[in-house]
């Protein structure tokens, strides 16, 4: 029996460094390797003005001034749901789990175009969703958003941080046709060439995400603790049932809005590429799952 | 803990805290950081004296590496020095000299106006300054990184500038909400809430001239000045119009910064 034993260990151990140093050549790479799949071809053109028209700002809705915020009641929810907004960790403390805020995505305070916007949200509520198999109300929608992105638990729909978040939502979509989809809802719509490689989502992101996001996806901290970029994985980030979690969802996103600043300089492959790289690596367990089956099941997320 | 509640309970807490703030005043705390004593000695020497070839950083950006207010030189003290050590790196760059006269980006409004965004993923790194490329390319590397710990260990305080308050309130429109419809980010996102500023990447824009705030974005939009990690600047410099511009250069005069003061 020991000597069985032995002999398995060794064989185990021999196949295992054989595997090692596979596996370690291959996790190697040099972040300014150009590999066949990652090259696109690139506009060359004589000056460095380059007219790409992609957004026509004439095209957007554009929610109210924030000094415009009414000064009654409505307007005391407003402003508090748009600091529950901005700042989750200081007025949803109660809710937020992990280090983001929703403006982490939701850029501009939720008004950017393309970076899923409330205000072209609010109006398309209570809606059909295939995450929860059945029409949701707006509430649920925020409550999915803190237990699965934010990785902590739903306030009640009666709670005042709902009341605010969804007053705040209401107060920007002031003028928005009810149950009309509207341009610069959502992200942008991206064609898939190839399936996602995630060694060129790691070139991508050595070279354009790390700089920010830091090289081992963990974000950027203020003094005081709180994010300044958020981190992309582990502990501190958005668990495995967010949509952010899911490759297609996330390369929607990184088209249109990143490098912040820089929407749509991304091609869709490198846009794909670089979101299943963020998509391998370990986050939070999703909470409707099993322990068990957060660590044996397949991972939510990975189709695209 | 029953000790505590009451006026008893408060004179308690009271004169525990007074005795603390005592012990720890009394006790010389050790400086955060330990400075490379003798490149700020170096650097300091450089700044004020010059040399054959480099004049004194004094005599533009001020006897404490403040800046010059008037004429819009930028403040030195305080910035992070692997900022300041790239700035000087990409003056010594080589100038743009393409032969293209090159406008600032007109926005005309009667039109509907175009996004333009940079294709270019790595910027060449350049700087074009009158004054400073001259003084870059005659730096060594040493001396540059003298300099860099001179002034990141310059201690600050600006005096906030009034502004009339719609200004103030475009300003920190564009701070805090950039121009979403113009997929503009806001400012904050990447230079801290109120201009603080992050780390090497994100200088602080609180504390600095205002005009210098207005012509460094001229010079992303004309190329002068590219030296910007993925053209983020660029792509933001695009969408200022001379407004915005004014706007949020007094928004920024207006924050209060503090750098280094004990």
């Amino acid at each position: 029996m020991n000597s069985l034993l032995a002999k398995t260990s060794v064989v185990l151990t021999g196949f295992t460094l054989v595997l090692g140093t596979v596996v370690l050549s291959a996790a190697e790479i040099d972040p300014l390797e150009v590999r066949p799949t990652l090259v696109q071809p690139a506009v060359s053109l004589p000056t460095n003005l380059v007219t790409v028209p992609v957004v026509n700002p004439g095209e957007f809705f554009m929610p109210p001034n924030f000094d415009d915020i009414p000064d009654d009641k409505t307007g005391d929810m407003v402003r508090l749901g748009r600091n529950i907004f901005t700042n989750t960790q200081e007025y949803g403390a109660r809710y937020v789990g992990n280090g983001l805020n929703c403006v982490s995505c939701h850029l501009s305070e939720g008004r950017q175009p393309y970076a899923g916007p409330l205000w072209a949200a609010v109006g398309m509520f209570p809606i059909s969703r295939n995450k929860n198999r059945r029409v949701v109300t707006y509430e649920e929608r925020i409550q999915d958003c803190f237990k699965y992105s934010l990785d902590g638990i739903a306030p009640t729909v009666d709670s005042p941080e709902m009341i605010a978040l969804v007053t705040y939502s209401k107060w920007l979509a002031t003028g928005v046709p009810i149950g009309v989809s509207m341009p610069g809802r959502g992200f942008a719509t991206i064609k898939k060439t190839h399936d996602p490689d995630s060694i060129d989502g790691e070139i991508v992101y050595r070279n354009k995400c790390a700089m920010c996001h830091g090289d081992n996806g963990e974000g950027q901290k203020h003094a005081d603790g709180s994010y300044m970029f958020p981190p992309l994985w582990g502990l501190d980030s958005f668990n495995r049932a967010a949509g952010m979690n899911k490759v297609k969802t996330a390369a929607t996103f990184i088209k249109a809005n990143m490098p912040l600043g820089s929407g749509y300089t991304l091609s869709d492959d490198e846009a794909l590429d670089v979101a299943v790289y963020m998509w391998i690596h370990f986050r939070p367990d999703d909470p409707r799952q099993s322990f068990l089956m957060n660590r044996f099941g397949a991972k939510p997320g990975g189709g695209g | 803990m029953n000790m505590i509640n009451g006026r008893s309970g408060h004179r308690l807490m009271l004169a525990l805290t007074a005795l603390t703030s005592l012990l720890i005043a009394g006790c010389d705390l050790p400086a955060s950081k330990a400075i490379d004593q003798a490149a700020f000695d170096a650097g300091e020497q450089l700044a004020i004296n010059g040399r054959e070839g480099v004049i004194a950083c004094t005599a533009c950006h001020g006897a404490n590496g403040e800046g010059n207010w008037d004429t819009g030189f930028p403040r030195l003290a305080g910035l992070h020095p692997t900022y300041l050590v790239k700035q000087l790196n990409d003056f010594a760059g080589d100038p743009l000299d393409i032969g293209v006269d090159l406008e600032p980006i007109a926005r005309d409004y009667v039109k509907t106006p175009r996004i333009y965004k940079d294709l270019t993923i790595y910027s060449p790194g350049i700087r074009t300054d009158a004054m400073m490329n001259d003084i870059g390319a005659a730096l060594t590397a040493e001396e540059k990184n003298n300099l860099a710990v001179y002034y990141s260990n310059l201690a600050f305080e600006t005096s906030p500038i009034p502004a009339d308050f719609q200004s103030l309130e475009r300003g920190l429109d564009l701070a805090q909400r950039g121009k979403p419809e113009y997929m503009m980010p806001r400012c904050d996102a990447c230079h801290a809430a109120k201009g603080q500023g992050f780390g090497a990447l994100f200088p602080p824009l609180a504390g600095q001239p205002p005009q210098y705030i207005i012509s460094q974005i001229n010079k992303w939009q004309s190329g002068e000045r590219n030296n910007d990690n993925l053209s983020m600047m660029k792509n933001v410099a695009t969408q200022l119009t001379a407004g915005d511009k004014i706007n949020i250069a007094k928004y920024y005069a207006n924050q209060s910064y503090r750098v280094n003061m004990e």
